[in-house]
């Protein structure tokens, strides 16, 4: 559906990738530091999944941006670094300056778990850890609402034009910051000999877990406001926010493809494995099979989202002459 | 006539110094309250454009003009003239609604350029694209509320309307005003009260396009139709809009 559109596949990528990675990048500081103060976090092993799958889909993300700008469609192929001559209010110029700083910290805090035996009392890199996941935290959020701000600034697109849309992209991007962190641990995580690291990897594994059920139930919230007050409104959010509505043409790829299956069943699944903790506190266990499709859900509903705002903004607009 | 890029009559500002220096270009301009800007504010001209809808007689000589002028390529278009047909047989009606950058006083385009490639002109109020600064983000097609921009497939930059500047900073019209066969458009200066433009907005009931979109256009209107597909669709009546681009949509 992106044919002849401005903004297409490269913007929906990156928007996607920019969010997952800015929300592995959130959602691992922010375990790393919840896992207590001593060298060896609680929660440490988790958080390195975090800190390696974080600077990846942030540089390919930006890295797609390149390709659909028009000065690379005709062979400029360096000239994008003209975004580093200036610095001005355009949100897409503090972006350029936000994301380089994003991408060097989370390399940097990657490196921090690369060959180190974080849970040894030698870990050299401790500091720098400890003080870049202060920093990660913010810069995380920041991306991944920037995303939100860069598509809402404009009154002529006025299904962007709104507060929200920076909101949901943040929910959205911890949401799926979490699946992605969920999906690397199930799929590669072997059972460790040492019980006591076992149980530590099923308490972040719960703790994730429960974090994505509230995120989603927040995202739902968002959505649901979002097209209240578009549904409320008069003039030109209203008449935008029709292509979501019923019969607007993109209308069953939001409810059945975004809403039904990005939210509601994983939320749903997730509910079912973290409810008998929550409730009767008893154990906590989530086989890996389904922690793998939840994961791959959440993902999907995360790039749906991107994918349905991004036409949407682009094919309606102002009413009147 | 070979290529003339929208910079080729631009200044060249020093680079760095650029995002700060349009800014400050705009607020210039922009920020004083109308009344202010008279003619005495600064001897400085405030360009625009005065389009008389009923001497339009829709033949296109101004686009092709344009097109002509700056050998806009093959798809693109800086100025084109929309028909807008309304009503049942025998109530039926066709106006025509030409079309260029509207020069704004609030360019929704120029807040939103990440590389200072764009701004407004402080000396005439202009809105200049610099294709060598240009990446071509697209974000300034976006911001536009009246699809005046496009990327230039054979600069990669933005492109749009930007008032012949190249003919007018010789004192001559731009081509489409030129080009006019029922004198529908008129160019001046609207910090000059005596200006043939300043006279007939005086006189005459004009609108803008868009209002609410607070862009503050330099384009004024005499008898524009401004009814919209979409807008008029809920009341039953029938609107046909043929805007004469590549992309058949206004949006
Ligand atoms: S009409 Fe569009 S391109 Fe021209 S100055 Fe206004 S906002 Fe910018
Ligand atoms: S396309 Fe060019 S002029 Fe437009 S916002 Fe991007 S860099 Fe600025
Ligand atoms: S003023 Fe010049 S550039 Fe603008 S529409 Fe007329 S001919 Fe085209």
């Amino acid at each position: 559906m992106t044919e002849g559109l401005l903004w297409g596949m490269p913007v929906i990528g990156y928007l996607f990738l920019a969010g997952v990675g800015a929300g592995a990048m959130t959602v691992s500081a922010s375990m790393y530091l919840r896992g207590g103060s001593e060298t060896r976090g609680m929660h440490v092993d988790t958080a390195r999944y975090g800190a390696f799958l974080a600077p990846i889909p942030i540089m390919v993300g930006c890295g797609l941006l390149i390709f659909e700008l028009g000065s690379f469609e005709v062979g400029n192929w360096l000239k994008w670094l003209n975004l580093y001559k200036v610095i001005n209010l355009s949100p897409m110029s503090i972006g350029t300056w936000l994301l380089t700083v994003t991408i060097g910290v989370s390399v940097v805090y990657a490196y921090t778990y690369v060959h180190n035996a974080p849970g040894l009392p030698d870990d050299r890199r401790y500091a720098l850890r400890r003080a870049l996941s202060w920093a990660a935290v913010p810069l995380g959020v920041a991306t991944a609402v920037y995303t939100g701000i860069l598509l809402g600034a404009m009154p002529s697109r006025p299904f962007w034009n709104s507060p929200i849309l920076a909101l949901l992209f943040l929910v959205s991007s911890l949401s799926t910051g979490v699946a992605v962190i969920l999906l690397a641990r199930a799929l590669i995580h072997r059972k460790d000999a040492d019980s006591g690291a076992e149980r530590h990897f099923e308490k972040s594994g719960y703790i994730l877990t429960a974090s994505d059920t509230l995120l989603i139930g927040f995202e739902i919230m968002v959505i649901f406001l979002f097209l209240m007050f578009g549904y409320l409104t008069v003039g030109d959010v209203k008449e935008a926010v029709q292509v979501v509505l019923a019969g607007g043409s993109l209308a069953t790829l939001f409810w059945l493809g975004f809403v039904v299956i990005g939210l509601v069943v994983p939320v749903l699944v997730e509910l079912y494995y973290v409810m008998p903790k929550l409730l009767y506190h008893r154990e906590y266990v989530a086989p890996r099979g389904v922690e793998i499709v939840v994961s791959v859900v959440v993902l999907f509903g995360g790039f749906l989202l991107r994918y349905i705002v991004v036409i949407a903004g682009q094919i309606t607009g102002p009413v009147g002459v | 006539m070979s290529q003339v890029n929208t910079g080729s009559g631009v200044s060249r500002r020093n680079f760095v110094k650029g995002a700060g220096a349009a800014t400050a270009a705009g607020l210039g301009v922009a920020a004083l309250p109308r009344a202010a800007r008279g003619a005495e504010a600064d001897g400085k001209p405030n360009y625009g454009m005065l389009i008389d809808v009923r001497r339009c007689i829709g033949c296109q000589a101004c686009s092709v003009a344009c097109k002509a002028e700056f050998d806009v390529p093959l798809g693109a278009t800086r100025s084109w003239v929309e028909y807008i047909e309304k009503g049942e047989y025998p109530n039926i009606g066709r106006s025509f609604l030409p079309r260029l950058c509207n020069q704004c006083n609030h360019p929704a385009c120029v807040r939103v350029c990440p590389t200072g490639a764009t701004w407004k002109r402080a000396e005439d109020g202009i809105v200049v694209v610099d294709p060598d600064i240009c990446i071509g983000c697209k974000y300034c097609v976006h911001a536009c509320p009246y699809d005046a921009r496009f990327i230039n497939p054979v600069t990669g930059s933005a492109d749009k309307c930007d008032f012949c500047l190249h003919r007018v900073s010789q004192g001559l019209e731009p081509a489409c005003v030129e080009t006019c066969i029922g004198r529908a458009r008129v160019f001046g200066d609207l910090n000059d009260p005596d200006s043939e433009i300043s006279r007939q907005i005086a006189s005459n009931p004009v609108t803008v396009l868009r209002q609410g979109q607070g862009t503050e256009p330099n384009v004024y209107y005499i008898a524009a139709d401004h009814s919209d597909e979409h807008d008029v669709a809920h009341r039953g009546r029938y609107v046909d809009v043929t805007t004469h681009r590549r992309e058949e949509a206004r949006r």
